[in-house]
């Protein structure tokens, strides 16, 4: 009898023992698979089926087998079921996370990568759920399912975060990690822009929005410069070289010497200033001796300059220091000829204050009025 | 390991050591990955969607054993999907009836705060609501492709894609199409990837209506366009131009001589040059059938098609012909809708004018000087530019009137038909709106 009863208990021990023994493996082995599971589905998190996980999630707690499943199934599903959200549409930011978290995945496959911690492993899998299913909705695992439960936690206590900030803040950990992922990506975005330099605002169908590629100017050779204009342009407006300015004083003189072009156009600082407006430097330049009516290749003036460009300030500012008013381009056309046609009406009385005169023909034979599609009262006034 | 709070510290300990003992292999490593990673993505990834569909797939362009036709047959309209595909729970779905005040206005509010915008973010379509009714109703249009996602809550309209009816011929055969456009999502709601599933609703009511193909545009490359466009700019008024930053004024060439450039004349030069007008219908309508039979793909215009896309309605489409003076013959005609765009940028501007070149009929009268003359009245009716594509026969006329290459592609795509080959622009005689 005591024998017997010896028997069942060292049975039950045994039973007992060993299930804990399977349980503990299972735990062991469904971890190191969960993490494996994060790394092999993530390239296919641009389509974030809420249903792709689900179908995981229970399947993460039981043996190696199954978890190798998953796997499959995760794959099957998102390219066969209809309901899936895949994206032919996808924002910059979708795009880095989705480069982040195949990027993750990638290393974490690789033995020869950096290895990240437990901690930082889970609060990129909190994120990568906010990102792709939204706040923590499922029910918390049983204390016996650590890891089921951590990561229940990792995701919980987010919260109600925003899915960008998620993204965000899933890319800012990558970023940190692995500096150079971030230098990767960044060469590859400045040859993706390259080569395809509209992908980003378009949306996935329907038109699209175009503008000029650049003002050409018909009938006149800009050689070199137009190259220089369109670099110089690039550069000034790609992200990240804010702080790159072309001071003209320097750019200028240095494009419009070495420039070897079939029609020898030349412009000086001094236009250049009043081109754009560069009161200061138009200043130093007038004090420095350059003469004020200089002619470009054109025979623009600095005041045909500013008045073509706009500049009132620029414009008063060479009439007090008494610039010549009525000077003619090659074209005959005055300073006012150059208000008149582009339309500036304040600019045009200065002119007219300063003794611009109205009866001046260019070499087509019209006056300023006959180019002035406005009506200007006081023109007409002084006209009659 | 449940300590959740005490990351930081252990991390960086573990890189360090990593990195001591590989570091450069690390770096490269690193770098590889990166780049290889990026480069599956870039490709296989993009095209998930449309590798599941029936549209020419990149992997057979060259392989002229396929057939030419639909890639898929049609099936019995009782096996096609008879409820709407799901929507994340916040959402419905909602069938626009866009003559109804109420609705045409959100659907015009939720196009133009999300709808396309340029590269730089500086200008956004504006399509009026008038066009938006034009444009939605053609004969025979179906209600149910009007389709909205809206809120459930509020009801408010985040969503919206479009079909119309339209009768495309491909080559020898003249084939019932959709004509999938305006495809818009609220930009709260671009990472929610709401575009897959309104294709998919919009293509599932298609074929409720026993319609099986579909031609629609886009600005990415998808598989695979049948030809790719190119838009062309006319300034207008360049000045205006300049200042919003449409274009841009080369360094030292002068607004005076730019805006003598485009100067147009006051009046148009051909004589017998006049507006569209009803009794015009069936001289039009013979003109187009006939001038569009040139191209491999171009629209099947009947009369009342005719009726509802040329005949000219106030900011919408503008229609001219040319009525010979002795014989009273029409023989030429021109056309261009009006699209402008909000400018999101400017203090001195809101709206950018721009007129489009729509369908061009020239038989008698040059080309070039039928366009000049289009300028001309869309001069004067204040537009500040005029966009045409390459199709059709415009390449004969854009640099000669001194219309400037814009920075927008448009690739045309058919859907469920295949074509043996990439068109040229100037084999496409269909335009999109």
């Amino acid at each position: 009898m005591a024998d017997w009863q010896q028997y069942l208990q060292s049975v039950f021990f045994g039973v007992i023992f060993s299930f804990l023994l399977a349980k503990l493996f299972s735990v062991i082995f469904a971890f190191r698979d969960e993490n494996l599971r994060i790394t092999r589905s993530s390239p296919v998190v641009s389509e974030p089926d809420p249903r792709v996980c689900d179908e995981t999630e229970p399947l993460i707690d039981e043996n190696v087998k199954s978890g190798d499943e998953s796997v499959a199934v995760t794959g099957d599903r998102s390219e066969s079921d209809d309901d899936d959200w895949e994206g032919v549409e996808s924002t910059e930011l979708d795009e880095t996370f989705s480069a982040a978290t195949a990027f993750v995945a990638a290393t974490a496959v690789d033995r020869a990568a950096l290895k990240v911690s437990n901690d930082v492993q889970l609060q990129l899998y909190g994120l990568y759920k906010i990102a792709t299913e939204g706040p923590c909705s499922a029910p918390q695992p049983s204390a016996l399912k650590m890891t089921a439960r951590a990561k229940w936690q990792a995701w919980h206590k987010l919260g109600a975060m925003p899915p960008e900030e998620a993204m965000e803040k899933y890319i800012a950990i990558v970023t940190e990690l692995y500096p150079s992922w971030a230098a990767g990506s960044a060469k590859k975005k400045v040859t993706e822009s390259s080569d395809a330099p509209n992908a980003g605002s378009k949306g996935p169908m329907g038109p699209v929005f175009s503008s000029f590629i650049y003002e050409e100017e018909p009938g006149c050779d800009l050689g070199l410069f137009s190259v220089v204009y369109v670099f110089c342009r690039y550069y000034l407006m790609s992200p990240g070289v804010h702080t790159l300015k072309i001071s003209p004083s320097s750019s200028f003189h240095i494009l419009m010497d070495n420039r070897g072009g079939k029609e020898d156009r030349k412009m000086d600082a001094i236009h250049s200033f009043a081109q754009e407006g560069d009161e200061e430097n138009l200043l130093k330049c007038i004090e420095s001796g350059v003469p004020l009516n200089l002619k470009d290749s054109e025979g623009r003036t600095p005041l045909h300059w500013a008045v073509d460009r706009g500049h009132v300030k620029v414009t008063a500012l060479l009439l007090n220091k008494t610039a010549d008013v009525n000077t003619k381009d090659n074209e005959g056309q005055t300073a006012l000829h150059y208000a008149a046609l582009c339309d500036r009406a304040s600019i045009a009385e200065l002119l007219m204050k300063h003794g611009a005169d109205l009866e001046i023909k260019d070499n087509e034979g019209n006056t300023a009025t006959d180019l002035c599609e406005s009506n200007w009262p006081w023109m007409h006034h002084v006209n009659s | 390991m449940a300590d959740n709070n005490a990351p930081t510290a252990d991390l960086v300990s573990s890189g360090d050591n990593n990195n001591v003992s590989s570091d450069n292999e690390n770096e490269v490593s690193i770098d590889a990955l990166a780049k290889k990673v990026q480069e599956s993505l870039s490709l296989a990834k993009r095209h998930k969607f449309w590798e599941t569909q029936p549209v020419g797939q990149f992997k057979d362009l060259g392989n002229s054993s396929l057939p030419e036709g639909p890639i898929e047959q049609p099936i019995p309209l009782s096996e096609v999907k008879q409820e709407p595909y799901n929507l994340p729970t916040p959402y419905e779905w909602i069938t626009c009836d866009i003559d109804s005040e109420e609705v045409c206005n959100e659907v015009y509010n939720l196009l133009t705060n999300n709808y396309v915008e340029d590269d730089e973010n500086m200008f956004r379509f504006n399509y009026s609501k008038e066009f938006l009714c034009w444009a939605l109703r053609p004969p025979g249009y179906f209600r149910s492709w009007h389709i909205g996602v809206r809120v459930k809550t509020s009801k408010k309209l985040v969503a919206f894609i479009t079909g119309i009816p339209a009768k495309i011929r491909v080559r020898d055969t003249v084939v019932l199409m959709a004509e999938v456009n305006f495809l818009c999502v609220h930009k709260k709601l671009r990472s929610k990837r709401l575009a897959p599933v309104m294709i998919k609703e919009v293509t599932r009511r298609i074929h409720l209506e026993n319609i099986w193909q579909a031609a629609y545009t886009a600005g990415v490359v998808l598989p695979t366009p049948i030809t790719t466009c190119q838009y062309w700019h006319r300034s207008l008024n360049p000045k205006k131009l300049i200042d919003v930053g449409f274009s841009r004024l080369g360094a030292r060439m002068t607004m005076s001589r730019t805006i003598k450039l485009y100067k147009l004349p006051d009046q148009t030069s051909t004589p017998g040059f006049r507006k569209m007008e009803r009794h015009d219908l069936p001289a039009v309508t013979r003109l187009l059938r006939n001038y569009l039979k040139q191209f491999v793909v171009a629209p099947d215009f009947d009369e009342n098609d005719v009726e509802h896309w040329m005949l000219p309605q106030e900011n919408v489409v503008d229609s001219y012909l040319v009525e010979s003076p002795d014989t009273h013959e029409i023989t030429d005609f021109c056309s261009f809708y009006t699209l402008p765009s909000s400018i999101l940028g400017s203090q001195n501007y809101t709206t950018l004018k721009a007129a489009y070149s729509y369908y061009s009929v020239s038989t008698k009268t040059p080309l070039l000087q039928l366009m000049n003359d289009a300028l001309v009245v869309a001069k004067k009716k204040d537009f500040d530019v005029f966009n045409a594509l390459d199709v059709m026969q415009n390449e004969i006329f854009l640099k000669e009137l001194k219309f400037g290459p814009g920075d927008g592609k448009l690739h045309y795509y058919l859907y469920n038909y295949r074509l043996k080959h990439v068109l040229r622009a100037s084999e496409l005689g269909l335009v999109l709106l």
